[in-house]
């Protein structure tokens, strides 16, 4: 499947990150991109329009990373999640992928790293 | 972190203008060698292991060198003797200087006798191999402004400079650093860190300093104070604090939380417990940053 098909959720309160995670995969292709600002609002994205892929932010308002991933997981367990965050302690990363997440990906966000996640995914569907 | 220093000796004791403190600044960086660009001459790095090891840089708050000996692509030795063919930064700050006619041979002597003595450093040279020289310099900066601050505080400036040298640029100078109990607010951005170790954090300038500060940030080029260069500020922020939180963690097993980056409106903060306030003097601005300890 190429990345043209798939749907991508991105989630973090900053609209830069948002911004630059859309700039980095676009290098890729065309895919069809949702955004959400807030835990909540990724749940709520995530029901509505099934995404593929998700990235997901840690510190953000209303529900945090890790609550939004267990509740996405619940309504889907094959959910693809990946955290792109700043807070990369043991303990952190430990909790995400503890509640379903796929990969962790530490801000300062960099292109390869970026790239890599994409690809894998792919070549692994 | 050590030329920083310098400049401010150099502006508070009146050597410098901040004028030409910046201008010299900004022709030493580009003269300055770094070192993954010496172990790529000498052939020990590939130019995708320098890149490499920058990227880890930025995620662990390390030293090249040090990176790149655990990542296996070079030895200590072969550090040590490519930190060797670097000039101090301060070195060359000072030739500047002297090219520009700013100081004289005379004063060159006497500021770098004056500067090591006061700093209770014994090799300017070797300072930047040794992170208790940084300390020292650190711990006689801030001592001069008379505070007192915890072994957390010490790893939370430190990484702050870091950070500033990492993301906006070396060209900067720290003023001495003060306490208040309220400061204006311009463009500023509040974070709290929660947990054993507690603070809330700020960082604030004016409009074009935003501006500027963004577009070095992202690497872009900003014409307005919009919705990107706000998120810009929160980002830098919500980075210092997030790195700060894992080498507390991996320094003492303290595991420590943040809050949300959030935006600050009115006209001043009021602070409620001690706060540190640092200015930070770039070329196209001043930046403030407050510790506060919650």
């Amino acid at each position: 499947m190429s990345i043209d098909d798939i749907k991508i959720l991105i989630t973090d309160d900053s609209i830069l990150a948002r911004k630059q995670l859309k700039d980095i995969i676009s290098t890729l292709g065309s895919p069809v991109f949702i955004e959400a600002k807030d835990g909540q609002d990724a749940i709520d994205k995530y029901k509505e329009n099934q995404p593929d892929l998700v990235f997901l932010d840690i510190v953000m308002p209303k529900k945090d990373g890790n609550t939004a991933i267990e509740e996405i997981i619940a309504h889907d367990p094959k959910a693809t999640i990946i955290i792109a965050s700043s807070v990369g302690t043991q303990s952190q990363l430990k909790l995400a992928l503890e509640a379903g997440a796929k990969d962790f990906i530490q801000k300062p966000l960099n292109k390869e790293q970026v790239i890599g996640v994409v690809q894998r995914f792919l070549e692994g569907r | 972190m050590y030329t920083q220093f310098f400049g401010n000796y150099l502006l508070s004791n009146g050597y410098v203008t901040k004028e030409q403190l910046f201008s010299a600044m900004r022709r030493e960086a580009t003269q300055h060698m770094k070192l993954g660009t010496l172990a790529m001459h000498a052939g020990l790095m590939t130019a995708s292991q320098v890149d490499e090891t920058v990227i880890q840089q930025t995620h662990q708050d390390r030293k090249f060198g040090e990176l790149a000996v655990e990542l296996g692509y070079m030895t200590d030795e072969q550090v040590l003797s490519l930190l060797k063919q670097q000039n101090p930064a301060y070195l060359s700050l000072g030739q500047v200087l002297l090219d520009d006619g700013v100081i004289t041979n005379a004063d060159f002597e006497k500021i770098m006798k004056d500067y090591s003595s006061s700093n209770g450093i014994s090799d300017l040279d070797a300072i930047t191999e040794m992170p208790e020289a940084i300390h020292n310099l650190l711990n006689h900066f801030l001592l001069k402004s008379e505070t007192n601050i915890s072994h957390n505080g010490y790893m939370f400036v430190e990484l702050l400079f870091n950070d500033f040298i990492r993301f906006i640029g070396e060209d900067f100078t720290p003023l001495a650093v003060d306490e208040v109990t309220e400061a204006p607010i311009q463009c500023c951005v509040e974070q709290d860190v929660h947990g054993e170790y507690a603070i809330n954090t700020y960082i604030s300038m004016d409009e074009p300093t935003a501006i500027a500060f963004a577009s070095r940030y992202v690497h872009d080029e900003f014409q307005e104070y919009d919705e990107y260069v706000q998120s810009s500020l929160e980002d830098f922020l919500n980075l210092q604090n997030g790195l700060f939180i894992v080498n507390i963690s991996n320094d003492s097993n303290t595991e420590l939380t943040l809050g949300v980056p959030e935006q600050k409106e009115g006209d001043k903060l009021t602070f409620k417990n001690k706060t540190l306030h640092f200015t930070i003097l770039y070329p196209f601005g001043n930046i403030d940053f407050y510790v506060e300890l919650a």
